[in-house]
């Protein structure tokens, strides 16, 4: 009798324990993700399981860019709309570890942020941060896109680092007549 | 179990005479000494001492966990003015700082025996399941304090200050179960009061026009609200802080002393 009583209780106390557990780890969901409204809960949440999976990934050695959204980035970043290219990039490594794809954000910035007259200092800063992340990743990346005249983490550095100098250089009239890379 | 009995006759009766216990023995209703009823014979092991039992499990393991729970996730929920979203904050460390001391006062109250809630004898899932419900205790005890203390400014450092030396006084106090738990009910609800009456009073809600227009319509409450440094919640939040001292304290009302008291 003992037995059979004692038995039952233990599964109420293990039902209630991960009951308890799971409830609790919602509430620091909450707590983190801060949603301000119920329907921001689902919203938040999905995107948490996400990245959640996404460093699953990453731990077990799965994780691949998304190839879609890396096409559809490719595709707005040769018809010059970089912004979409940078946001459709972004989804498609979420986790920032591909060089090739950090690569193209940064060359994102390069094309956005060139001028014949003037640079966008801005997005060159930007853009200088975001290659940094490429030697980490792969310190002998060589890009393969034949479309890109840069196709090295070191050029496109010094192209960002020669554009945000003021130099003598800036004011020579022959400038106008540059091409972008 | 304390009060309970077992008397055979107050066993119910089941559908099966014999029944196979959970560790694989089977038993036979004829060999033991109850008379199973030719219609309805009786099973071993659900008589009311083990309803009690799984009914007290439930109280201990589900619900209770649950009802701290709810009070640790309200306890930092605010709703923001005037457009009523979702604001969560977190528990400043001051509040885990109380919560820790009010858990000592209630070990050394009464209210917790810990001695009783872990022990070897007790099975690995007992005590894991013991300090799950004693650990949302905890969470519930800091949100609580989250819930009462002012966030910011002059407010939050007078509340804490307040709270510091009650419980540091009751540290040293010879107070036994009830007084303590009667003596924090009227700490709890004046604190209560003081912030989501008084204070809430005074905070001046946003006006359309803007500011400059606010100050002249009602100069002394922007002043207040300025210089007490009080963020601006909805009516909404009053509540749901009163229902989250309601939940702590009623989960408090049925812990029992130990695991094994009823």
């Amino acid at each position: 009798m003992e037995r059979i009583i004692s038995v039952k209780v233990k599964y109420i106390q293990i039902l209630g324990t991960v009951l308890a557990a799971f409830y609790g780890v919602f509430i620091v969901f909450l707590y983190a993700a801060e949603p301000r409204s119920l329907g921001e809960v689902t919203s938040k949440a999905i995107s948490a399981v996400e990245s959640t999976v996404t460093k699953g990934q990453v731990l077990t050695g799965t994780y691949e860019v998304d190839r879609e959204r890396f096409n559809e980035g490719l595709t707005a970043f040769r018809s010059d709309n970089f912004i979409l290219a940078r946001d459709r990039f972004e989804r498609a490594d979420p986790e920032k570890r591909d060089a090739n794809t950090q690569f193209y954000i940064a060359y994102s910035f390069y094309r956005q942020g060139w001028g014949r007259v003037s640079n966008d200092d801005d997005l060159f800063k930007a853009g200088l941060e975001a290659l940094q992340r490429v030697p980490q990743i792969d310190p002998d990346f060589v890009s393969k896109d034949a479309g890109l005249q840069l196709r090295t983490a070191a050029e496109l550095r010094n192209e960002f680092e020669e554009g945000l100098k003021v130099t003598a250089g800036d004011f020579n009239p022959f400038k106008l007549i540059r091409e972008r890379k | 179990m304390p009060g309970s009995t077992t008397d055979t006759s107050e066993r119910p009766a089941v559908d099966a005479a014999i029944v196979e216990a959970v560790d694989g023995a089977v038993i036979d209703a004829d060999e033991q000494e109850i008379e199973p009823s030719p219609a309805r014979p009786k099973l071993i092991g659900t008589g009311s001492d083990a309803v009690r039992e799984r009914q007290r499990a439930v109280r201990l393991y589900f619900f209770l966990p649950l009802l701290f729970l709810t009070a640790a996730l309200m306890g930092g929920l605010r709703l923001a003015s005037p457009d009523n979203a979702f604001v969560f904050v977190a528990p400043a460390l001051i509040c885990l700082v109380f919560g820790a001391v009010l858990m000592v006062l209630f070990v050394r109250g009464g209210l917790i025996s810990i001695e009783d809630w872990f022990s070897d004898d007790l099975a690995t899932v007992h005590n894991i399941a013991n300090g799950v419900l004693l650990a949302s205790v905890f969470a519930a005890t800091v949100q609580v304090f989250n819930s009462v203390v002012p966030e910011a400014g002059l407010p939050f450092w007078v509340v804490a200050f307040c709270f510091a030396w009650t419980l540091w006084n009751n540290l040293f106090a010879d107070l036994g179960n009830r007084k303590l738990l009667r003596s924090m009910i009227a700490l709890f609800s004046f604190a209560f009061v003081a912030k989501y009456l008084i204070l809430a009073g005074l905070t001046a809600p946003p006006t359309e026009g803007g500011w400059l227009r606010s100050v002249f319509e009602d100069p002394a409450r922007q002043a207040v609200t300025w210089a007490l440094d009080l963020p601006r919640y909805s009516a909404g939040t009053g509540y749901i802080q009163f229902f989250t001292l309601g939940f702590y304290f009623l989960g408090l009302y049925l812990l029992p002393r130990s695991a094994d008291h009823v």
